[in-house]
């Protein structure tokens, strides 16, 4: 029996955001207690005892909030688990991608029966210095301004405007459609919605990246429980299967001169569809990584829902919001209902169990049965992104 | 407040007394003959420790660059030089390096602009690679 008929997605949780802004009223939390929250909250969504957990898997991830090397430990110690298996994933944008292989690996052995993949980061509510950063960028590219991540995608950007000619108005098209998912999630932080003047006026940040393509940092917590299809089947009458997956990292590492437009979406997608046996045409919707509105356009290439330099051709043919062919990114995503630090990949993941339970309210896509949701994390010196994910999931099973 | 500079390890110490002497230093294995940027401890490409620094002809091209219009919180020492720009160059040993471009306004900078390497001063240490449009 294939590893997808083997594992599911059984329980989902989500905290309310905040930016830590106390002037509008609201909380400035630590990680440690938004990690609490989605605990609390997944235990109350799936019905489970919180010693329904003990001897099972726990993955959690790292944070921008300041921890220890012994992180997970602590965790664990904070929040009473007492796990069989226990893990934390440093793979950026990509942890909650990681700690789902790594769930779906332990349960799919039969080492556990539930695997509780969990994750929350407050970069809103850290006073002082954050984690250290890598070599490269303190050597190489912070003595010449570079501006971290906002800087390092918009050489993506500007390749991918050069290579395909491609307007700002297809970037646009993603900021003001994301932002439209986001007037209808309740659990996202930008609501008001923007028209494509809103986000040609927004300011240049690092040019040709503007503030609206970039998402917006908050404080949350979000969790997913993986269980055996037997075991999820006991907790829920919509357990989401997991019908195929892929990955890949650092792609194309000996090569120098990197094609910067192209990302290990294009192998973990293969792998994914392939263990599936589906192609992009039977997708029902698409949440991919979108720390970036680059990289949305991007991984619409790169998970073959357009060809290479066809992005801006696909976006004026296609409706991508919620009513449309492809919607994308249907909870707002991270430009708009927010990056919660390290842990920003999990609402990805979140909506797309959603939406295959039909419990995304005003936002629901009608009759999805799958969902594809990619993660991508780490962007590479003078290359791409390190960690890729892909995922093809599958309700009403 | 200081810019940031670069640390020097026992790695990268050729690397920046090159800096000071007006050379751009890459590392190249002994063994498979690849140039890599930027210093490592092995060959990217085939894992030999057998790496020697040789001189850049210190020409390249910009595959790539950002204009930095805003700081963000961690760089206020960079506010008086906005607009600057911060290019991807693929240097002509078939490397790829992030600098500046200076010498040239940053709406004339374009992708595929031949440029040179010269030398600024940054600290008693270290002289940072920049580079200026090679005509
Ligand atoms: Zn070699």
């Amino acid at each position: 029996m294939p590893i997808s008929e083997k594992v599911v997605i059984s329980g989902y949780a989500e905290t309310p955001v905040s930016r830590a802004r106390t002037d509008k009223g609201e909380p400035r939390l630590s990680a440690e207690e938004y990690y609490a929250m989605a605990l609390n909250m997944l235990l109350k969504q799936t019905g489970l005892d919180k010693k329904d957990l003990r001897g099972q898997g726990v993955g959690v991830a790292g944070a921008v909030w300041p921890h220890a090397e012994i992180w997970s430990a602590e965790l664990v110690q904070n929040l009473g688990l007492e796990p069989k298996y226990l893990v934390r994933a440093d793979h950026g944008g990509a942890n909650c991608a990681a700690l789902i292989l790594s769930g779906m690996l332990a349960i799919n052995s039969g080492y556990v029966d539930h695997f509780l993949v969990i994750g929350a980061d407050a970069p809103m509510s850290v006073s002082g210095e954050g984690p250290r950063t890598w070599r490269y960028e303190l050597d190489y590219l912070m003595p010449f301004g570079m501006m971290g991540p906002n800087s390092m995608i918009a050489m993506v950007m500007r390749r991918q405007m050069h290579l395909y000619k491609y307007g700002a108005e297809t970037y646009g098209k993603i900021s003001v459609t994301q932002r439209e998912h986001a007037s209808l999630n309740p659990n996202a932080y930008l609501r008001t919605p923007i028209k494509m003047d809103d986000y040609l006026a927004s300011p240049m940040i690092s040019d040709p990246v503007r503030l609206l393509d970039i998402c917006i940092f908050v404080n949350g917590g979000l969790a997913l429980l993986l269980s055996s299809k037997s075991s999820g089947r006991k907790i829920t009458e919509k357990p989401v299967a997991l019908r195929g997956f892929g990955s890949w990292h650092n792609p194309g590492s000996d090569e120098s001169l990197q094609d910067v437009t192209v990302s290990g979406v294009v192998e973990a997608s293969r792998q994914a569809y392939e263990m599936a046996g589906l192609k992009p045409s039977d997708i029902d919707f698409f949440n991919p990584y979108d720390d970036y509105t680059a990289a949305v356009i991007m991984q619409l290439e790169d998970a073959g829902f357009c060809p290479k330099g066809g992005a801006e051709k696909f976006l004026k043919e296609t409706d991508i919001s919620y009513r449309g062919q492809l919607p994308v990114n249907t909870g707002g995503g991270q430009l708009s209902a927010g990056q919660a630090g390290m842990v920003g990949g999990f609402h990805g993941f979140v909506e797309a169990v959603r939406q295959l339970r039909g419990e995304a309210g005003d936002r629901q896509v009608k009759d999805a049965r799958y969902g594809m949701v990619t993660s991508l994390g780490g962007l590479a010196y003078g290359g791409c992104f390190i960690n890729n994910y892909a995922f093809v999931l599958e309700g009403g099973i | 407040m200081a810019k940031p500079l670069p640390e020097i390890t026992s790695l990268t110490r050729p690397l920046w007394e090159g800096a000071k002497r007006g050379e751009l230093l890459l590392q190249r294995c002994r063994r498979c003959g690849k140039h890599q940027w930027y210093p490592r401890p092995s060959c990217h490409k085939c894992g030999s420790l057998d790496l020697e620094w040789v001189k850049s002809s210190g020409m390249g091209t910009v595959y790539s660059f950002t204009v930095i219009r805003r700081v963000v919180g961690n760089a206020p020492e960079f506010s008086s030089d906005i607009p600057f720009v911060v290019a991807e160059i693929d240097l002509d040993e078939g490397v790829r390096v992030y600098s500046n471009v200076v010498g040239v306004k940053p709406e004339e900078v374009s992708v595929g602009m031949r440029v040179r390497v010269f030398f600024e001063e940054a600290g008693p240490e270290i002289s940072l690679f920049k580079f200026r449009p090679a005509t």
